[in-house]
């Protein structure tokens, strides 16, 4: 079961997130770039981890819904002048569409079907965007505009005020999300996730959950993609490409799912060892692929698995009381 | 009319190339269980190996039987490493752990060879072209849509006809059932494997006078196979050859149909499958 406000968890957010907004005004340029590209890749982890985590819904196609997102907003305000105020909520809402989509083609599918059906469709729309003249083709768009929050007194033009709105926007998306998915909503998804056929025994409607799932995750994967529109000023097709959509799944996975704090903290660490890598070598990949490797064999529940496992034998350690021994989470879960 | 004879030949030819990737990957899947993203990397060895025993032989015939057999021997290792390893780990933790062996590989072949494409001649014996219908075509070509049938009526008379071809057919069936008949898993695995990564050498090999030599080229080669293995249906001969051919025509036509469609029209055919037979065109198992 998911809750919000698990010890563990919450202290690690809080730290994440607060690591972030420490280093959004104390860090370098450098520091702040790295900063907002951590900040997209966290909310799309987070999308991610909503369908991988909870309904073991895998998807190599993340960069749809990103790439949706970022097309969306990109368009409305470069080829369509809409103000940014209006274009994001449009794209967050496009994307969700895009999600919805998705989820009702691949709501038979499971498995590495799912997996390779996402990334169809996500090649699909890399393909379409790749060959569109009106979407600049392999060109992208670009004078993508950031939204003008000067009646607030907020200059996002600023890098150090825009990398702190990027770090706070990931940390609201995570409190949204935790409170979704500690709903009786998210536990139907963790129940999928471990026996759809038991759930859909039970009376629940299990197309309507994923597809609801999808849509959200979606959704929020296309709040990642207006983020990073407005944090290159910029979309190119490189987004849809299962690459990219690799490179979140890695970070997720890296980090853990199931947990929400997982791939953020996934995020952070494969955003920041990218950088720190191509300082002394340019075999980046090889590292990155290492690092996937070395996930697996340390128990393939990521890097928060293993905390949560720690802490929790660590408690039995402290208190063998009666039961104690046998209070035990579902993996991944607690 | 002779234009769409070409363009069907390169379809078909495209197609053995896919055939010759993708049958060791979907037999890992259907016997093993085992979804194994570092596949790719075989054929990127295949054609590395075949450009350097060219270069240090100079002998086409000696460049393209010795390039699959190398294959093998990294085969082999990833197997020990990897594959043998998290046959029960799920798919989740196999696609992590061989997606990352496959970008490990893409930097072990730039270390190893550079990062500028090498050229791979097309060998003399086989340089000319053949007229069909008044248009002349590559023999070269010609000769991998032979090869690619020829393997794939070798693996058929295998698998049909021999107790090898059994045993594999009765684990691909069930895995446990078979191993308490008396087939050796333990052997038959690595044997399977690594003739499918053989295979993957030979294709890239067979690719290498086509394509120039460069390190993604497995990658490049993966995303085609996947959707070839998962059309075809899992672990079925017959499943992988029309998924092959299937891929093959779908990119080919699809490219001339208009660069909008050049490239999707392969993920369409992927979703069109999924959406109707989700588990494959003719998988081995019901």
């Amino acid at each position: 079961m998911f809750r919000l406000f698990d010890p563990l968890r919450t202290a690690l957010a809080l730290l994440l997130f607060g690591a972030g907004v420490l280093r959004a005004l104390t860090g370098d340029v450098f520091a702040l770039e790295i900063l907002a590209e951590t900040a997209v890749f966290a909310i799309a982890a987070m999308a991610f981890d909503l369908l991988a985590g909870f309904s073991r819904l895998v998807s190599m196609g993340h960069g749809l819904f990103v790439g949706t997102g970022a097309y969306v907003y990109a368009g409305l305000t470069v080829l369509g002048g809409l103000p940014p105020a209006a274009a994001a909520p449009a794209a967050v809402l496009g994307a969700g569409v895009a999600g919805l989509l998705v989820g009702l083609a691949t709501v038979r599918t499971r498995d590495v079907f799912f997996l390779m059906a996402t990334l169809a469709f996500g090649q699909m729309a890399h393909v379409f965007v790749l060959r569109s003249p009106a979407l600049g083709g392999d060109d992208g768009l670009t004078g993508v505009p950031r939204p003008d929050l000067s009646a607030l007194g907020v200059d996002l033009s600023d890098g150090r005020t825009f990398a702190l709105a990027a770090v706070l926007l990931a940390a609201l998306v995570y409190l949204l999300l935790g409170r979704l998915l500690a709903s009786a909503f998210g536990r139907t998804l963790l129940a999928i996730g471990a026996d759809e056929g038991r759930v859909r025994a039970l009376g629940i409607g299990v197309a309507r959950h994923r597809v609801a799932a999808a849509a959200l995750s979606g959704a929020v994967a296309g709040l990642a993609g207006v983020l990073a529109a407005c944090h290159a000023m910029y979309v190119s097709p490189g987004l849809f490409h299962w690459t990219f959509s690799g490179e979140v799944l890695t970070m997720a996975l890296v980090g853990g799912v199931g947990s929400l704090v997982g791939p953020v903290l996934g995020a952070a660490l494969v955003v920041e060892l990218k950088y720190a890598v191509a300082a002394w070598t340019a075999h980046w990949g090889a590292v990155l692929g290492l690092f996937l490797v070395a996930a697996v064999w340390a128990g393939g529940d990521g890097i928060y698995g293993r905390i949560a496992r720690a802490a929790r034998a660590l408690r039995r350690r402290l208190r063998p009381g009666p039961g104690g021994a046998h209070v035990r989470d579902g993996a991944g879960s607690a | 009319m002779s234009y769409w004879i070409v363009q069907l030949l390169n379809a078909v030819q495209a197609s053995m190339l896919l055939f010759l990737v993708a049958v060791g990957l979907g037999v890992v899947f259907g016997l093993m269980n085992v979804v194994n993203l570092a596949h790719g990397a075989f054929y990127a060895f295949g054609a590395y190996l075949g450009w350097t025993v060219l270069q240090a032989t100079g002998s086409f015939p000696l460049a393209f039987l010795l390039a699959p057999a190398l294959t093998g021997l990294p085969g082999l290792a990833v197997y020990a490493l990897a594959v043998a390893r998290m046959q029960r780990a799920g798919h989740l933790a196999q696609v992590i752990a061989t997606l990352g062996l496959l970008f490990v590989s893409v930097e072990a072949l730039r270390a190893l060879w550079g990062d500028i494409p090498l050229e791979f001649p097309v060998p003399p014996a086989l340089a000319g072209s053949v007229d069909i219908l008044g248009t002349p075509y590559p023999v070269y070509r010609l000769s991998v849509v032979a090869l690619g049938l020829a393997v794939a009526a070798l693996l058929w008379l295998v698998l049909s006809r021999t107790i090898a071809g059994a045993m594999v057919r009765a684990a691909v069936d069930n895995v446990e059932m078979a191993a308490a008949l008396g087939v050796r898993t333990g052997l038959l695995f690595p044997v399977v494997f690594v003739l499918g990564c053989a295979l993957a050498g030979l294709g890239g090999v067979v690719a290498a006078p086509l394509l120039s030599v460069h390190p993604g080229m497995g990658v490049e080669v993966l995303v085609p196979a996947l959707v070839v293995v998962v059309v075809g249906g899992l672990g079925s001969l017959q499943g992988t050859l029309v998924g092959a051919l299937l891929v093959g025509l779908a990119d080919t036509f699809g490219a001339v149909m208009g660069p909008q469609l050049s490239g999707a029209a392969v993920y369409a055919l992927l979703a069109a499958v999924l959406v109707l037979r989700p588990g494959g065109l003719l998988p081995a198992r019901s």
